[in-house]
């Protein structure tokens, strides 16, 4: 069944918004969403920003060598979230998507092991912070060269099109991605195959020091989508409503056979680049300020507020009942000890190589 | 004479030749007011303004075939690629049309530039961030490939590439950016491109090295006079093109030989080396050549400083090339 009403028009110059900054539902349509989504929007999202916070804890105490801050980008991962099926959809997602994965069930203990690179890390360390996988969840690994998860991304979407398995795709990616080759090779190939995709772009407005502006002479990222024949949403990602709503209809059109779609989620990132960046170099501390009134959490409270679904002490018991969650879950990780030298020969290809192996004692051999 | 680092010697060859050359413009992803992820062209974009000082967008092919096109047009683009493992998306444009436009055109166009990249592994950062990938340009033909190991020798041999009329990978082991300081003189100069250096002298033993692992050798070096064997240390410092003669001068001199260098062996320049010693120093050779390298694995996050030739695998192969 094809539905031929659709909430959302691609191509507004205005980001897509259904909840304004007091916490109003400013929709044309009614709200239809369960208490209980509602709170785990909610919780998804405190979720991510208290485990954020934790990784630069483990980054000072020596446990982890990197962190890239996640803050600011709640909003729109936790609405990616919700709106699709874990576990059966594929997820491709890039290295900020903490509370995206969180949010899906990737157990939060494995994702402190890939920081900690400990032996309950499924990735078996082979890889730096912020790189997790997961193929239980069809969680496909993270990857550092940017832009280069998307078109494996879009080659599964295919193969779900040929199986008619009716699983989606979705993946992720910052602004700067949109820039690649293998971005734009990418959306094209989904475009001529009509393949079951969503592409979403959490563009928090640098790609380290480089701005939106120096990235593209293109206003939006949602418009890039005209030109490979489908449609691009323009969405304030730190509206988790608008998001989730967005997200939920673009999935649903790749799952009804009407092919891709490409969202632009508007974020900001709170912190640095990542733990290895100054970002006072290239932004003044008044934009961050600016952006940090806008803070998607607090605006979703006074919406919860609004609905009478929320009040400070039960989101300070929240806050409570999940650090003592994520601390549990990091003791876990730690628990399960380092990743030992000697795994680095495994996996290089699926059968036996004699050159591996006497490589292997040799590195025994000076241990 | 002033004390330096490596990073500061490419700020400063940077620098010295945009003053001398206004063709000379430097293009990148962050290096305009962010002056680089590791610096490198810090106050650069400040000095020389946004036309010579390009923040690019995300996207290498663009960052290479630019500077192609502009080094074609009669530019001297210094390009900065993050990290040497980011180079890949910019592969085409570096080996398709860089290294080959003099050749295909008969020499009617040429591709003067530059592509400066940090390598090597030793600062946690897993496969993405550790690579050493210079083989691949070794084996392509038209790219001269350059890898120092010191701050003075960065300097100078930085602005012999800028000056070359080829395009030149010129790669800078990472971790070595801010743990290596000496002093460098004040006054102009330039190094040659294909000239090794000798850091240490030795009889009994070469160890041929270049970019990070010349550390190590130096260390190995060190520890083997403690245990009586006098060991050479020579950087070769550039591979393409490649001082044979001092290498060869060397060998034929000790008779033993190790290639030490991180990239896996396999189908490694390491190999291009033994092969030639081999090749041309048989008969007076006491022992094979050994390759000392890092592993046939992608370079993992853990362990980080055991993939990579360590002083222990190199007193190893020391060892057994002396016992042989
Ligand atoms: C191919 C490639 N080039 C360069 C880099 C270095 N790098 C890492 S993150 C980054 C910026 C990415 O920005 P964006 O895509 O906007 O995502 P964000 O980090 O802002 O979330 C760069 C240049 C890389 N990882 N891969």
């Amino acid at each position: 069944m094809i539905k031929d009403t659709w909430k959302f028009e691609p191509f507004t110059e205005e980001p897509i918004r259904l909840i304004d900054e007091a916490g109003n539902w400013i929709a044309d349509f009614p709200l239809d969403l369960k208490e209980e989504a509602l709170k785990k929007l909610y919780r998804d999202m405190v979720r991510g920003r208290l485990l954020d916070e934790r990784y630069q804890i483990i980054l000072r105490q020596g446990k982890a060598s990197f962190v890239a801050p996640s803050a600011g980008h709640e909003a729109a991962q936790a609405g990616m979230a919700m709106a699709i099926r874990p576990g059966s959809d594929w997820l491709f997602p890039y290295y900020r998507d903490k509370t995206l994965l969180a949010a899906i069930g990737y157990p939060v203990e494995m994702l402190y092991a890939q920081m900690m690179a400990t032996r309950l890390d499924p990735n078996k360390g082979r890889q730096m912070p912020e790189h997790p996988g997961l193929k239980e969840l069809n969680v496909y690994t993270v990857a550092s060269p940017i832009a280069s998860h998307v078109p494996p991304a879009v080659g599964a979407a295919i193969s779900m099109k040929i199986q008619g398995t009716g699983q989606v795709v979705l993946t992720t990616f910052g602004d700067g991605a949109t820039s690649e080759g293998d971005w734009h090779a990418a959306l094209n190939f989904a475009g001529a195959q009509g393949a079951p995709i969503v592409f979403a772009a959490e563009n928090n407005r640098y790609a380290i020091s480089v701005n939106f502006e120096k990235q593209s002479g293109s206003p939006r990222i949602s418009d890039k989508a005209h030109a490979y024949g489908f449609p691009g949403y323009h969405v304030d990602g730190m509206d988790v409503l608008a998001s989730y709503y967005v997200a939920k209809e673009a999935v649903e059109r790749a799952r009804e056979g009407l092919g891709p779609s490409l969202v632009e989620f508007l974020v900001y990132r709170y912190g640095p680049h990542s733990s290895a960046d100054d970002d006072r170099v290239y932004r003044s501390r008044e934009e961050v300020e600016f952006w940090k009134k806008k803070d998607p959490i607090p605006r979703f409270e006074r919406f919860l507020e609004k609905q009478g679904l929320w009040t400070p002490e039960e989101g300070e018991r929240l806050r409570e009942e999940i650090k003592a969650e994520l601390l549990a879950a990091e003791e876990k990780a730690e628990a399960a000890g380092p990743v030992p030298p000697e795994w680095m020969f495994d996996d290089v290809y699926g059968t036996p190589y004699w050159l591996l192996e006497e490589q292997r004692q040799i590195l025994l051999s000076e241990l | 004479m002033a004390v330096m680092n490596i990073v500061q010697a490419v700020k400063r060859a940077l620098d010295e030749e945009m003053a001398r050359d206004e063709r000379v413009v430097v293009l990148g992803e962050d290096v305009g007011k962010r002056g680089g992820v590791f610096l490198a062209t810090e106050g650069l974009y400040q000095k020389y303004g946004p036309d010579r000082v390009i923040d690019t967008p995300l996207a290498e092919a663009a960052i290479i075939g630019a500077a192609v096109g502009m080094a074609a047009h009669g530019l001297r683009p210094v390009a900065e690629i993050q990290f040497a493992d980011y180079v890949f998306p910019g592969f085409d444009q570096l080996v398709s049309q860089g290294a080959k436009l003099r050749y295909r055109s008969g020499g009617q166009f040429s591709a003067p530039m530059v592509v400066r990249m940090p390598s090597g592994g030793g600062v946690k950062g897993g496969h993405h961030h550790s690579q050493s990938p210079e083989a691949y340009f070794a084996h392509t033909a038209g790219l001269k490939v350059v890898i120092p190991s010191t701050p003075s020798d960065t300097l100078g041999l930085l602005k012999t590439a800028i000056r070359d009329d080829d395009p030149v990978v010129f790669m800078e082991p990472k971790r070595l950016y801010r743990a290596i300081k000496e002093e460098v003189p004040d006054e102009e100069f330039t190094i040659p491109l294909g000239k090794a250096r000798v850091r240490r002298e030795g009889k009994d033993l070469t160890l041929i090295a270049y970019g990070g692992p010349t550390v190590e050798a130096l260390e190995a070096a060190g520890e083997l006079e403690k245990a009586g064997v006098s060991a050479e240390v020579v950087d070769l410092r550039s591979l393409v093109p490649w001082d044979k003669e001092a290498v060869l001068e060397s060998v034929a001199k000790t008779g033993r030989a190790l290639v030490i260098a991180e990239a896996p062996r396999t189908a490694s320049f390491a190999s291009e080396v033994a092969a030639t010693i081999m090749e041309e120093l048989l008969d007076q050779l006491l022992a094979p050549v050994y390759r000392v390298t890092g592993f046939d694995t992608p370079y993992p996050y853990v362990p980080d400083r055991q993939y990579m030739p360590t002083v222990t695998r190199i007193l190893n192969f020391a060892k057994k090339a002396l016992d042989y």
